[in-house]
């Protein structure tokens, strides 16, 4: 016979809490903001085919944070979502914000009935047009969803980059100088971080249906300079 | 619907036909028991630079359902799809395919090879086919960029897919098309040399087979004309097709309808 200890929520909830924010705090940060012309997507990743950030749909990005398998699963389960929606309805009627909400909600479902939280922070990143807006959602590890207003920080240390990127930031800026703040932002002020370690992806308009674009190590050296 | 999350072992992977059957979505499954509008012809020619692809505007029933159909549509950038056979199946083929190529570069991050493209369709039309009398066959052609070649795709009725290193074409106009291509056809074609060619493959095919609309120089509706080459999926603006097409037609008008000889 084994023995049952009682433990109460708020117990239970602190360790999960705890349990999942370990878990992301071992990764690296992933910063995205609204500049003039569209959205970007900014990942601390030194591997150049594990990626962080992804298309999703025309005018959606996703990022993720935390451990690779679990977010990446979800980063699948988003574009079969989307596919299959566009497929059934129309390509207009796919919506970032009610994709957040799913994963919000899946999150959610994990982290209380789950065998253990998913240890990932999410994004999913709209470039608005006449029907919708441009948006930043954020989903934490715990199901709690957020839109951001100009610009989102996840993974372990997103309070003092947040800081960081807040201090040198105050107008929609350009692509050029929104990628530089988010490079100092991540690096903080006592290392450089290189361009081939910057995973970069933009959402912008540039006459395509898709308006998604993966930035080439080449392209991010170039801005950054 | 939720969130389409999967365990590993259930796991459809990048291909949106094989989710889609997962789930319930199932296209061209379903068999349905009247004649939708069908009847074509399009042609694919292989040039030293690409491939070129001319296709007529006509859906036809038991009578002409519509004048400016377009029958070749880009699956991506690099691959052209055109149909034959019942439209609304055909269209909902073209849906398919530009989906599941899409989904795959989404999925994976890279793009399928063309052969990987071409081969994805056979047992989607061997299910519609076999299991539907709205028969559907697809034309794939388009530019191999691990092997920089134009490269086409034919199909047979039970989803073979064959690769042809000359010409292709689909559609009740075939037989006639293809008298004139077998005729014309060298395999160092230039762009110029095969867009001439295909355009009277095309004229005989229109000239001769009742289903397939010739140019209509009444309403001004000329084939389709397109290439895929290294610079992607290009298609052949009006006012160059139309001259094409109004150059055969002079010529066999001064011929008085005779096809062949220097006129031709």
């Amino acid at each position: 016979m084994s023995n049952y200890f009682y433990v109460s929520p708020e117990q239970l909830i602190k360790d999960r809490a705890e349990f999942a924010q370990k878990g992301i705090a071992r990764g690296r940060s992933i910063v995205a903001a609204i500049y003039d012309n569209g959205v970007v997507l900014v990942a601390e990743n030194p591997s150049a085919s594990l990626n962080k950030i992804s298309e999703v749909y025309d005018r959606i990005a996703f990022a993720g944070v935390g451990k690779y398998n679990e977010f990446d699963r979800l980063r699948e389960a988003g574009i079969r979502w989307a596919d299959s929606t566009g497929y059934t309805y129309s390509r207009e009627d796919v919506d970032a914000r009610a994709l957040a909400n799913y994963y919000a909600q899946h999150l959610g479902d994990m982290f209380t009935e789950g065998q253990k939280p998913l240890e990932v922070e999410i994004l999913v990143a709209q470039l608005g047009n006449k029907l919708r807006p441009t948006k930043l959602y954020r989903v934490a590890y715990e199901g709690t969803i957020s839109d951001e207003p100009r610009f989102a920080v996840l993974g372990g240390d997103a309070e003092t980059i947040k800081d960081r990127f807040a201090l040198s930031e105050d107008s929609l800026q350009s692509l050029t100088v929104t990628l530089q703040n988010a490079s100092r932002a991540l690096s903080g002020p006592d290392r450089v971080i290189p361009a081939e370690e910057l995973e970069v992806g933009i959402l912008e308009d540039r006459g395509n249906r898709r308006t998604f674009l993966r930035l080439s190590d080449e392209q991010v050296k170039e801005l950054l300079s | 619907m939720g969130l389409p999350l999967f365990s590993a072992h259930g796991d459809p992977g990048p291909s949106f036909w094989h989710y889609a059957d997962t789930v319930g979505l199932a296209p061209l499954a379903a068999v349905l028991h009247d004649e939708a509008p069908h009847a074509t012809t399009v042609i694919a020619v292989r040039y030293d630079q690409g491939v070129v692809m001319v296709g007529d505007r006509q859906a036809t029933g038991n009578y002409i359902a519509s004048r400016d159909v377009r029958k070749i549509e880009p699956a991506d950038r690099y691959t052209a799809l055109a149909i034959s056979g019942s439209a609304a199946r055909g269209m909902e083929l073209l849906k398919i395919a530009q989906l599941s190529f899409e989904h795959y570069e989404k999925m994976t991050d890279s793009a399928l090879s063309l052969e990987g493209k071409a081969n994805y369709l056979s047992p989607i039309i061997q299910r519609n086919n076999l299991s539907s009398p709205l028969l559907v066959l697809p034309l794939l052609a388009g530019w191999d960029e691990s092997h920089l070649v134009g490269r086409i795709f034919e199909y047979d009725g039970a989803g073979g897919c064959y690769e042809r290193f000359d010409f292709a074409t689909i559609g009740s106009g075939s037989p006639f098309a293809e008298g004139a291509l077998r005729l014309g056809f060298r395999s160092d074609l230039d762009r110029e040399a095969a867009l001439e060619l295909g355009a009277l493959a095309l004229y005989e095919a229109g000239d001769n087979d009742p289903s397939t609309g010739g140019p209509d120089f009444v309403r001004n509706i000329f084939p389709m004309m397109i290439t895929v080459s290294a610079e992607g999926f290009q298609e052949i603006a009006g006012p160059e097709v139309g001259g094409r097409f109004r150059l055969i037609n002079e010529r066999r008008t001064e011929s008085r309808g005779v096809a062949g000889g220097s006129l031709r």
